[in-house]
């Protein structure tokens, strides 16, 4: 450095007022004998005060039309319904924006995917001894490395996705007849599912010990938060497909899950 | 500088922010146009000319979802200016280069040597900013353009009041050049 810039190199905490007094004093003292540092200041002087009038300048194309586009599209979605939610319309405002990333819905879709296939594990039918009706989750369980890889899978089951537009015939638990045909995922039909199922599960959860209970509520309320942070995000992004398919396989696996514990009232019957 | 809509027509901009915050397109519409050149400028000289229309878009979307948290307190184009700053700064840090920007690079110095054509100055200087290095040029904007002070700055750009100083003094150096400075 040389002895010039150990003076320049001050010489904006001067402009500015920085320096302390002492140094202050040391710098106006070496201003009143060195020219070049002078100039320095002066130049940097008209710097600051070029910066402080430039004026603003608009941009070259008018960008209103994207940004009323954006609001317009926003308000939009504020007030389309989607499925069954019940949305607060507000006057204007765009609601607060529900973001999920792709991996956090991955790692939900993950974890609701996990859990369930350990439930079923855990509720299982009993063994029956043909290689034809192994279900899926036992030849996994059977070998660890098929298990590992199957974690990044979607979850499949027993019960194959073409299944829940099938007759049902698992819900005759506890005396009361709660057979369903043809359930399908629109909301009606879907719901009046869940109900008949819900009412199986608890007219026969005496059947079920305490720690399948336990197992069964538990995973049903993972579902069920899944199914309505996917809602709640599809409320900010009702064209996002991905959003739509994690819905609908999440209120298919609640469906699945209720199936199963209600057939297995049954079978402790 | 002064603050662009602050002087004229204050009551009809407080109408405007009311209007808009009800809902009513026009009224921001109006805000926008009354606000777009300095957050354009802003933008443009803290970004790149290639990201200020993008950003200046998102600014005012952000606005306009924000428009409910404005309680009044300071003066709109204020809270505007921050709101915006903010996004930039968001935008930067989103693309990881705050650490880098603001390390020391000796060899800036010797990037700013053109001396500038004088037949129309106010464009020239804004180039000149568009050449600084990003950090320098940052602060810069904050310090010397819009009037934050170091601690201000220190703050929002999550470095030190002396880091500020540093590359103040830094970008000034270069524009000194970039003026005729020997």
């Amino acid at each position: 450095m040389s002895m010039h810039e150990e003076w320049t190199d001050r010489l904006s905490d001067y402009l500015d007022g920085e320096l302390p007094a002492e140094e202050c004093g040391d710098v106006e003292a070496h201003l009143r004998e060195c020219a070049h540092c002078s100039d320095v200041l002066n130049e940097l002087k008209r710097v600051v005060a070029l910066a402080r009038s430039i004026e603003p300048r608009p941009p070259q194309s008018d960008l209103w039309a994207g940004i009323a586009e954006r609001i317009d599209a926003a308000r939009q979605r504020s007030v389309q319904p989607v499925g069954r939610v019940n949305l607060t319309t507000f006057p204007h405002r765009v609601p607060r924006r529900i973001a999920f990333t792709l991996p956090q819905l991955a790692a939900a879709a993950l974890v609701v995917a996990a859990v369930s296939g350990g439930l079923v594990w855990e509720l299982r039918p009993p063994f029956p001894g043909t290689a034809e009706a192994v279900p899926y989750e036992r030849s996994a369980a059977a070998d660890p490395a098929a298990s590992a890889a199957d974690v990044g899978r979607p979850f499949r089951g027993p019960v194959s996705a073409a299944d829940v537009g099938r007759p049902f015939r698992g819900a005759e638990a506890g005396g009361s007849d709660a057979r369903i045909d043809t359930v399908g995922l629109a909301d009606p039909q879907y719901d009046a599912a869940v109900a008949d199922l819900e009412k199986a599960l608890k007219n026969g959860r005496g059947q079920l010990d305490a720690s399948t209970i336990a197992i069964v509520e538990h995973n049903l309320q993972i579902i069920d938060q899944a199914i309505s942070q996917a809602r709640e995000a599809l409320v900010a992004d009702p064209a996002n497909s991905y959003l739509s398919g994690h819905l609908v396989e999440a209120r298919r696996r609640k469906l699945d899950l209720l199936r199963r514990a209600t057939a297995l009232t049954s079978e402790a019957n | 500088m002064a603050l662009s809509g602050e002087t004229p027509s204050r009551t009809g901009l407080d109408t405007d922010v009311a209007l808009a915050a009800e809902g009513d397109a026009s009224a921001f519409e109006r805000i926008y146009r009354t606000h777009v050149a300095r957050i354009h400028s802003l933008t443009r000289r803290m970004l790149s000319v290639h990201e200020a229309d993008e950003v200046t878009q998102d600014i005012f979307v952000r606005t306009w979802q924000k428009l409910g948290q404005f309680r009044g307190e300071s003066a709109f184009a204020t809270w505007l200016h921050r709101l915006a700053i903010n996004v930039v700064i968001e935008r930067r840090r989103s693309f990881a280069v705050q650490r880098e920007r603001m390390t020391d690079d000796p060899s800036a110095l010797d990037m700013l040597t053109v001396a500038p054509a004088r037949a129309d100055l106010t464009v020239d200087f804004e180039q000149a900013i568009a050449q600084l290095p990003p950090g320098a040029r940052e602060i810069f904007t904050l310090h010397d353009v819009e009037g934050y002070k170091h601690r201000e700055i220190a703050t929002m750009l999550e470095i030190t009041a002396g880091t500020s100083k540093r590359q103040l003094h830094r970008a000034r150096m270069l524009m000194r050049k970039h003026l005729g400075g020997s």
